[in-house]
């Protein structure tokens, strides 16, 4: 059915649980220890993978001897670059399953070994020898961007990539710069210049279910299956196939259920070893579970971002002109890091009208742990620059932080800075329902000389990776019992729930007859992948679609039966019922009536791809603009925090949160409220404990009980508040909600420790270190 | 890199004799057979998982005698003759336990891989102090790690079990 018939009947179904606060559906599975996930996956014959890395930052590899290895007891195979030598890579293709020739960062998998037990597995890896020929490394991506750096890639000129620019000859693997009128005059215009420079640091996506695959090989066949717990199987089998150089169709996915992602299991990690040894093992299927410390240290962490401001504003707060330079540190290799130096570094720009506008954007290798797209994709980093600096620029002009956003911030018809017409901005609403909350413009009480509290306001916009496409089939069988057919991983946030509202909703039948499969790229058709908040938006409006085919196939085999016109009739909770005339049966007893023994099923398929929405028009006018950069939909969202500042210890103690989120329309406020208040978490958690201590490369504290993430006793107060500006063309209204969602939190805790102690940070994370260093400097200057 | 301790294969068997989720279990193990590969390798009980082996983030967290032990930090022979409790051995008759339905109504289940864990140490409480207020849960749970972050829907749903007065969570300001 085309969207835009489906559109004009979804206006027409009568809600029963969109917009309910229903339970989940996985939440009985996962209560009850009944759920599989990738880490449970347990097949005959399967044998156990680990892992040798490399304990240098950089160096050549002279030798290695594995001679040894292969001999030890219950080792099946040893597969080192040698006899694997593929390279992957989405963006640019630089990265290889195993090192071949040199070692890139500490952590980096060097040879791999299969056998009966894990025990024998990592028993191997120590009769494994290797010579190393060490080289100068360098680790600070501002150092490396430098001209004459040591060259970590110097073979990047050679390798194949997406459509993005790279710098030969050096160590820049994404650049990107883009102007928007003219910041000169924007400059010359402007009654103050701010100039500031913020940095945020790597953190771990520290997902509970480490990394972790099965792959099995079929030697005869040539093909692979692989188990994983990842977000987006279509497009990790299309890199896994274009390394290996075979056919996609001969790469097999399943996803059991994830446990957790953020962005941190979306590229060949475990899987890429998994694959490998799979290859030498006749068949059997080899598993490959990461220990703690391989996750934190040897997986992907958030890029690391340096950013410099430099914004003109009129006395009255309007803006004349930013520019913004950005570094991003992408670590050994580029993975899916330039997606974030290009998309993140556009929202440097904020929700704000800034009529002149230039940016550089640049990537950079160093020899460290791989830099990849974190929950934000890189509108995290830039916010905190963005809001950070809107701060200073408030309290330098004496306006409110509150009315200086409220000023400049988009709404509805605005233009984002390629010229796109924004639709869906509640922004303002955002702005307005949050800072009420948290009781914006009244002093906090002070509960003493010591500890000082205030509160502070930030605010984020992200797109939505823009255009791709969702696939789903629907199959109703004679039980009436609903299966939605898609490749839709179910990695925490919901996305199974929200596809079974959905489909419940639109087909006319009850919640609980309605099932979602696992993905399995052999059976469930394509989808993009679970990221950028897109799966609610797109599958959504796929599954609506798919499910008004299946409805309408339901009436016209009603009306056919019970000699009606389909237009009379109608579906709800499995009942079909006659205009004017009442209930005339169930869907069930249609269902087996019709196909009875012979046995019959009610198919439903539809495709859904926004990119012919007039709603991505970029505008023509402007010259270099470019409507790739438009996004199908836009989030916005306003967080307002409440701290106390320890004075004596530097400790930050945040006391509330108010985070106000334009998700479009809830198609479920509880799992919008999951989303809003685990950000936060995560957000807080990032910004005031999470660190990676290094030393030459290495990471120190590479345990739980050293990389300190937030647990019960850290919680603040947390408000969610649902925005719903209605998006005229999300299924029931709805955007997305997942990715924006602690983008605000490190700005808000930083204005708010401002607003107590009148201090600044501008380097993530804020440890009481910094603040106490920070005190003093302002003591120092009276 | 990667240190797994040096644990010696002997082919030295014990044999533990226990009872778990009320079912008496008798086998053959390595010494070195920590309780958690036990349930998970040798009775298939993958409800409890694993997420750090080295007993800091609590995900394979199970009841031992009624406490809460980090089952990866515990040796199997160590559980011979105790009963140990696992997220499977809760839901009683087909119907579940208070706890897991509170957890499913409050929201408090995203990725899941903490819920069993979380779960269990919550039951540990309710079981000493069935009135248990929000400190004491928050102070019963911070040793388990929960990435999605559903702390606060997690306390909620404890609270909801709890007999407690205190049992509604309260707004502070």
């Amino acid at each position: 059915m085309p969207f835009q018939e489906a559109r004009r009947e979804m206006s027409e179904i009568k809600t029963k649980y969109v917009g309910a606060r229903v339970s989940r559906v996985d939440a009985q599975d996962k209560v009850t220890g009944n759920a599989v996930y990738g880490f449970d996956v347990d097949l005959p014959g399967m044998l156990y993978g680990a892992v040798l890395r490399s304990p240098v930052p950089h160096a050549g590899i002279i030798e290695i001897d594995t001679s040894e290895a292969i001999r030890a007891p219950e080792v099946r195979a040893v597969v080192t670059g040698k006899e694997f030598p593929f390279t992957f890579g989405g963006a640019v293709k630089d990265q290889p399953f195993l090192a071949i020739d040199r070692v890139r960062y500490v952590g980096e998998p060097v040879a791999a070994v299969a056998a009966e037990t894990e025990l024998a597995a990592y028993e191997a890896l120590k009769k494994i020898r290797v010579r190393y020929d060490p080289w100068l490394a360098v680790f600070d991506p501002r150092e490396a961007v430098k001209e004459g750096a040591l060259l970590i890639h110097p073979d990047l000129g050679q390798y194949r990539r997406g459509g993005h620019d790279v710098v030969p000859g050096t160590n820049i693997c994404t650049i990107r710069t883009y102007k928007l009128g003219d910041v000169d005059a924007g400059f010359a215009e402007a009654d103050e210049i701010f100039e500031d420079e913020f940095s945020t640091h790597a953190v771990s996506h520290t997902t509970l279910e480490p990394h972790c695959a099965v792959a099995q090989y079929f030697p005869l066949k040539g093909k692979y299956t692989l188990w994983s717990s990842t977000d987006r199987p279509y497009i990790m089998v299309r890199e896994l196939a274009d390394a290996l150089g075979i056919s996609p169709s001969h790469i097999r996915h399943v996803v059991p259920y994830v446990g957790g992602s953020f962005g941190g299991k979306n590229t060949l990690i475990a899987e890429a070893v998994a694959i490998a040894l799979a290859r030498f093992t006749k068949g059997r299927p080899v598993k490959v579970v990461f220990s703690r410390q391989e996750a934190l240290t040897a997986t992907q962490v958030r890029v690391a971002a340096f950013m410099k401001l430099k914004t003109g504003v009129k006395r009255d707060g309007r803006f004349t002109a930013r520019k913004a330079e950005v570094i991003w540190d992408s670590g050994a290799y580029v993975s899916n890091a330039s997606g974030v130096a290009i998309r993140g570094s556009y929202t440097v720009f904020g929700p704000y009208r800034i009529p002149n506008i230039e940016l550089i954007s640049r990537l950079v290798y160093t020899n460290k742990e791989i830099s990849g797209s974190y929950r934000g994709y890189g509108t995290t980093q830039v916010t905190w620059a963005c809001e950070s600096q809107m701060d200073i620029i408030a309290r330098k002009l004496g306006i409110d932080p509150l009315e200086i956003r409220l000023k400049n911030g988009y709404v509805e018809g605005d233009r984002y800075i390629n010229g796109q017409v924004l639709h869906s901005v509640g922004l303002q609403e955002t702005l307005k329902k949050a800072s009420a909350e948290i009781g914006w413009g009244q002093a906090s009480r002070q509960p003493s000389t010591i500890k000082h509290r205030g509160k502070g306001i930030a605010v984020t916009l992200k797109g939505t990776p823009t255009p791709t496409s969702s696939t789903c089939f629907i199959k109703v069988n004679q039980d009436a019992d609903v299966t939605v057919i898609c490749t839709v991983p179910e990695t925490g946030g919901g996305q199974r729930t929200i596809i079974s509202q959905v489909a419940a909703d639109a087909i006319g039948v009850p919640l609980a007859s309605v099932s979602v499969t696992n993905p399995d790229t052999l059976i469930t058709p394509y989808n993009d992948a679970v990221a950028g908040s897109r799966s609610t938006y797109h599958m959504g409006n796929c599954v609506l679609m798919a499910a008004q085919d299946v409805r309408r196939k339901i009436l016209d085999l009603a009306g056919e039966v019970l000699q009606i016109d389909p237009s009379r009739l109608t579906l709800s909770e499995g009942k079909i019922f006659e205009q004017g005339g009442g209930e005339r049966l169930t869907l069930k007893a249609l269902l087996s009536q019709r196909f009875g023994p012979t046995g019959m099923e009610i198919l439903g398929e539809a495709h859904f791809d926004p990119s012919h929405s007039a709603l991505l028009a970029a505008n023509p006018a402007l010259k270099g603009l470019d409507s790739r950069m438009s996004s199908i939909f836009w989030m916005f969202a306003t967080h307002a925090a409440e701290v106390e500042v320890d004075t004596e210890t530097g400790v930050v103690k945040v006391l509330r949160i108010v985070a106000a989120h334009d998700v479009g329309r809830a198609i479920n406020p509880v799992t919008c409220e999951q989303q809003i208040e685990g950000s936060v978490l995560m957000g807080l958690s990032n910004t005031l404990f999470e660190e990676f201590k290094m030393e030459k490369g290495r990471i120190l504290n590479d345990s739980l009980s050293d990389y300190k993430v937030v647990t019960t006793l850290d919680m603040p107060e947390m408000t969610p508040i649902i925005v719903e500006s209605t998006h005229a063309e999300g299924p029931f209204g709805a955007k997305g909600v997942g990715e924006p969602a602690a983008a605000a939190t490190a700005p808000a805790i930083a204005n708010a420790i401002f607003d107590a102690v009148g201090i600044r940070i501008k380097d993530l994370p804020i440890t009481p270190e910094k603040v106490l260093a920070a005190l003093k400097e302002k003591e120092g200057r009276g | 890199m990667v240190e797994i301790s040096a644990r010696r294969k002997d082919n030295v068997k014990v044999t533990v004799d226990l009872k778990v989720n009320g079912e008496h279990h008798q086998a053959e193990v390595e010494p070195q057979t920590t309780l958690l590969e036990f349930l998970r390798e040798s009775l298939h009980l993958t409800g409890t998982k694993e997420g750090c082996g080295r007993g800091d983030c609590g995900t394979c967290t199970v009841l031992v005698e009624g406490h809460p032990v980090n089952s990866c930090l515990m040796l199997a022979v160590d559980a011979n003759g105790r009963q140990v409790t696992t997220i499977e051995g809760l839901a009683k008759d087909g119907t579940l336990h208070p706890l897991q339905q509170s957890f499913i109504e409050h929201g408090a289940v995203q990725c899941g891989f903490c819920s069993p864990a979380m779960i269990l140490s919550a039951k540990a409480l309710l079981d000493k102090d069935p009135t248990a207020g929000e400190e004491e849960v928050k102070r019963a749970l911070s040793g388990l790690l929960c990435r999605c972050g559903s702390y606060k829907k997690i306390i909620e749903s404890v609270l909801a079990v709890s007999g407690s007065e205190k049992g509604n969570v309260r707004d502070k300001n």
